[in-house]
């Protein structure tokens, strides 16, 4: 079965530095696989550079589209939703607006109630906020809109940039609860930057090690947590 | 600055001396009135780079101090008959405390309050001269020719005003640079880059932002004074707000931020009109507009800066730059790429 | 009503006429930076351009609402036009250089208009009927009025537009955060356009309201644009509303003060909404309406 993400020999970086270097990866459909590695070692640029945010060399295929050309909105036209570090909530509209936000590309316009509504079932917080400015919503209110923001859009894949930062643990577990909700009913595909590394290998299927823009390690995540290198180095095992 | 380059540039600038000393003798009276015109914008510019250079507030009301230091000079000096170093004092010093009145509100204002207040000034300005009609000569303004070259230089009076007027923006250049290059100018570069830094660096940026204020309405009055010096009359005309866009056009084109480039706008707002052939204030607004927009595009940094730019890379003599990638492939180019504005 | 009532009446209908003015252009001013977050400087100059299509059409023989229509298509574009080729270059640079460009806009806008047109002063006719309405012994003018009345009807348009169109929520989103915007599959560069678009728009009828008044030439609103900047700046600069309330307010107390107040007089009514401004932004920084900002070091 072709992938759903194919990456070969992916350059990219920002201005007049390359962050990485040659890397090769693919999705298949219905997976969700968990990016780690050290600070620096390239795993946001990794979303950035599929979301068009950075400059990019090499070949990113998504559903056979080449999108080295795209420009990010292009790219979130074609069925891929990035959910960025620091949420990029906008702040000045409400809640619902946000989501609706979401949902503004899409031509099915009615089923977005529909899906309004599942949003809100995933997230009863943001239901019981839904007229709030969002500007105001705690830093855990403001990751689930960032999230059901991009489900509004029904994408085929899903980005999602350190969803746990600067959250407290019952908020993660949170968190990730909502995603493997979402892989359970959604068959969602998900590419995942995470420091919680355990919740990150407990959800995911598989995984990749970034260092220095390379892959060093992939593998099943069972097989990942089980490996040495990973428990000494994350799990301080 | 490394010694070669820092001789090359005092024999350029002592050059530049000699030519302008030996200029007038051999020139029309016209030229020389043209160049003692661009002396006197070249302090006004400088005046508002100032605050605007390198305070970063927007000032729009350059004109209205540069109108109020020719009143001073033609009431003060043709009117009340006060001697011309007087007169030029108060030329200086009124507008100054004018300004720093002024600034007294303006430092509270951010960016968009600020520009509006100092839009209001030439506004203002141009209704109280206009209405004080007996002191200011009202709309028809006030002929005030001020400039008489002593017997004993033997000189023309076009070329004794050129040496007076050159004299004295070289001097307030110079005091300039002085103040830029000091304390003052590193103060105001760390409140324009960061003011919350900077206070918390214990410059306080209202006193610092007042003084660019009051330095800047200063300069505008002693090119008030100039103008008036050099012309032989005052007007209304003199304070309209126009004045302070196209003074504010031609700084940012000299080169914001910038001594150098204060000169330059002198020479640009001075020249570009008669370059282009033309009286016509309708062509000439348009050519500023049109030479604004193009240096904004090509050279945001002014001519100035481009100019040391090409010098620092004919002076550059390593091979290479840094490591850098090639070509962006079909990224868009040169953008502060951590996340670029999709360009449609 | 006393001889002295009705005359504040009647100023105070005027001050909301010239208010409105003010504040169809303070609406521009706004629209264009709470899209790209610039203040345009130009905005009048762009209105007067308008004008002088919407009079040309005129005397090419239309009616003058057809003429005051076809102006405003004609602006749709034209700030369009100008966002895409002038300002996207400068909207990520300081605020200075974005303001700066605007001022060469504004000259080069400004020549090309005395090129085109010429600078004479030209009669531009009248969008309302002559005459007055009584009531209660007070009179005030159709066109006032009606000048009030077109502005309300605007701010309702665009209140509906904007909170409940799904464009008025993209242009809203795009105005927030473009960069997440974008990630959300919205064509920013189309939709600042947009906003540009309708801000120029306005700024067409704000151009041909005045303009029978005023006279058209190229610096017909140069005074204006100072009044509309300070019922912007005075409203907050990011609320529709509260540039539009603070433009009446500026209208009417210019009114009253130039008429009562002798040391203001007519000449100097510039200084009121100048005074207003300052004191409010002093005790009020963030304006009327406006949010307090928090600078994160």
């Amino acid at each position: 079965m072709p992938s759903l993400l194919e990456v070969a020999g992916l350059d990219a970086g920002y201005q007049r530095s390359q962050v990485l270097h040659g890397l090769d990866f693919d999705l298949a459909e219905g997976t969700v696989t968990a990016l780690l590695g050290a600070n620096g070692a390239g795993k946001t640029t990794t979303l950035r550079a599929i979301s068009g945010m950075a400059w990019r060399r090499g070949t990113i295929r998504f559903d056979g589209r080449d999108l080295t050309r795209s420009r990010p909105d292009q790219v979130a036209r074609l069925g891929i939703a990035h959910v960025p570090q620091g949420r990029g909530t906008l702040s000045r509209l409400s809640t619902a607006e946000n989501l609706m936000v979401g949902a503004l590309r899409r031509r099915d316009r009615s089923l977005i109630n529909g899906d309004l509504q599942r949003c809100y079932d995933l997230f009863p917080r943001l239901a019981q906020r839904r007229r709030a400015v969002a500007g105001s919503l705690s830093g855990g209110e403001q990751q689930m809109l960032a999230i059901g923001r991009a489900i509004m859009s029904r994408p085929r894949l899903l980005l999602l940039d350190e969803p746990s930062l600067g959250l407290a643990p019952h908020l993660i577990q949170e968190v990730f609860r909502v995603l493997a909700a979402l892989r359970a009913e959604w068959g969602l595909t998900m590419l995942l930057v995470e420091q919680s590394v355990v919740a990150a290998l407990d959800l995911a299927d598989g995984a990749l090690v970034l260092e220095t823009g390379r892959v060093a390690l992939r593998g099943t995540a069972t097989e990942l947590a089980a490996m040495d290198e990973i428990r000494s180095a994350y799990l301080g095992t | 600055m490394n010694h070669p380059r820092r001789r090359l540039r005092l024999a350029a600038l002592a050059a530049g001396i000699v030519v302008l000393a030996i200029l007038p003798l051999n020139s029309t009276a016209y030229t020389n009135y043209q160049i003692a015109l661009v002396a006197t914008y070249a302090v006004a510019i400088l005046g508002l780079n100032l605050v605007s250079g390198y305070a970063g507030q927007i000032s729009l009301g350059q004109s209205a101090f540069f109108g109020l230091g020719g009143y001073c000079a033609a009431i003060a000096t043709a009117r009340a008959g006060w001697p011309l170093p007087a007169s030029f004092l108060l030329a200086c010093v009124l507008p100054a405390a004018v300004g720093l009145l002024v600034a007294i509100p303006a430092v509270r204002l951010r960016g968009h309050g600020l520009a509006i207040f100092t839009l209001a000034l030439p506004l203002i300005g141009v209704a109280l001269a206009k209405r004080f009609n007996g002191l200011t000569g009202g709309t028809e303004g006030r002929v005030a020719q001020i400039a008489r070259a002593p017997a004993w230089t033997g000189l023309d009076t076009d070329q004794w005003t050129y040496y007076v007027v050159l004299a004295i923006a070289g001097a307030l250049f110079l005091l300039a640079r002085n103040m830029v290059t000091g304390r003052l100018g590193r103060a105001l570069a760390t409140i324009r880059e960061n003011e919350v830094v900077a206070v918390s660096m214990g410059i306080s940026a209202r006193r610092y932002k007042g003084l660019a204020f009051s330095l800047a309405a200063g300069y505008g009055g002693a090119a008030g004074w100039l103008y008036v010096y050099t012309i032989g009359f005052v007007s209304p005309v003199e304070m309209e707000f126009l004045l302070s866009i196209n003074l504010l056009a031609m700084m940012i084109v000299g080169g914001m931020g910038s001594v150098l480039g204060s000169l330059l706008g002198g020479v640009l707002y001075v020249y570009v009109p008669i370059v282009a052939g033309t009286v016509d204030p309708v062509r000439t607004t348009l050519l500023y507009g049109a030479i604004l927009l193009l240096v904004l595009f090509t050279a945001p940094g002014g001519i100035a800066r481009a100019l040391r730019r090409t010098g620092d890379r004919l002076g550059d003599s390593r091979a290479g730059r840094g490591p850098g990638p090639p070509g962006p492939g079909a990224a868009p180019r040169a953008e502060p790429a951590a996340s670029p504005l999709p360009r449609t | 009503m006393e001889g002295a009532a009705v005359r504040a009446v009647q100023q105070i209908v005027d001050g909301l006429a010239t208010g409105s003015i003010y504040g169809a252009l303070a609406l521009a001013l706004v629209l264009a930076h709470r899209a790209t977050g610039v203040v345009n400087f130009a905005q009048g100059q762009m209105a007067v351009v308008s004008t002088f299509v919407a009079w040309s059409l005129t005397r090419g023989g239309l009616g003058v609402i057809v003429a005051v229509a076809g102006a405003i298509a004609f602006s749709l574009v034209f700030g369009a036009a100008v966002e895409r080729l002038v300002m996207r270059r400068f909207e990520r640079e300081t605020p200075l250089i974005a303001v700066v460009a605007t001022v060469g806009l504004l000259l080069l806008l400004n020549g090309l208009s005395s090129l085109i047109w010429g600078y004479d002063l030209k009669a531009f006719p009248p969008v309302f009927s002559g005459g007055t309405l009584r009531a209660g012994g007070a009179a005030v003018s159709v066109t006032a009025l009606g000048t009030f009345l077109v502005l309300v009807a605007v701010v309702l348009v665009l209140y509906v537009l904007m909170m409940r169109t799904r464009l008025g929520l993209a242009l809203r989103a795009v105005a927030d955060n473009p960069d997440s915007s974008a990630l959300s599959g919205l064509p920013v560069g189309n939709l600042l356009m947009v906003g540009w678009g309708l801000a120029a728009g306005l700024g067409a009828i704000a151009g041909c309201l005045v303009a029978p008044k005023l006279y058209l030439d190229p610096n017909m609103l140069a005074g204006v644009l100072v009044y509309a900047l300070a019922a912007a700046v005075l409203g907050g600069f990011d609320s529709p509303l509260g540039a539009v309330v603070a433009a009446w307010i500026i209208g009417v107390s210019e009114n009253l003060a130039a008429t009562y107040i002798d040391l203001i007089g007519n000449d100097l009514r510039i200084s009121v909404p100048l005074l207003l401004t300052v004191l409010v932004l002093l005790l009020r920084p963030q304006g009327l309406f406006g949010r307090r900002e928090v600078v994160r070091v």
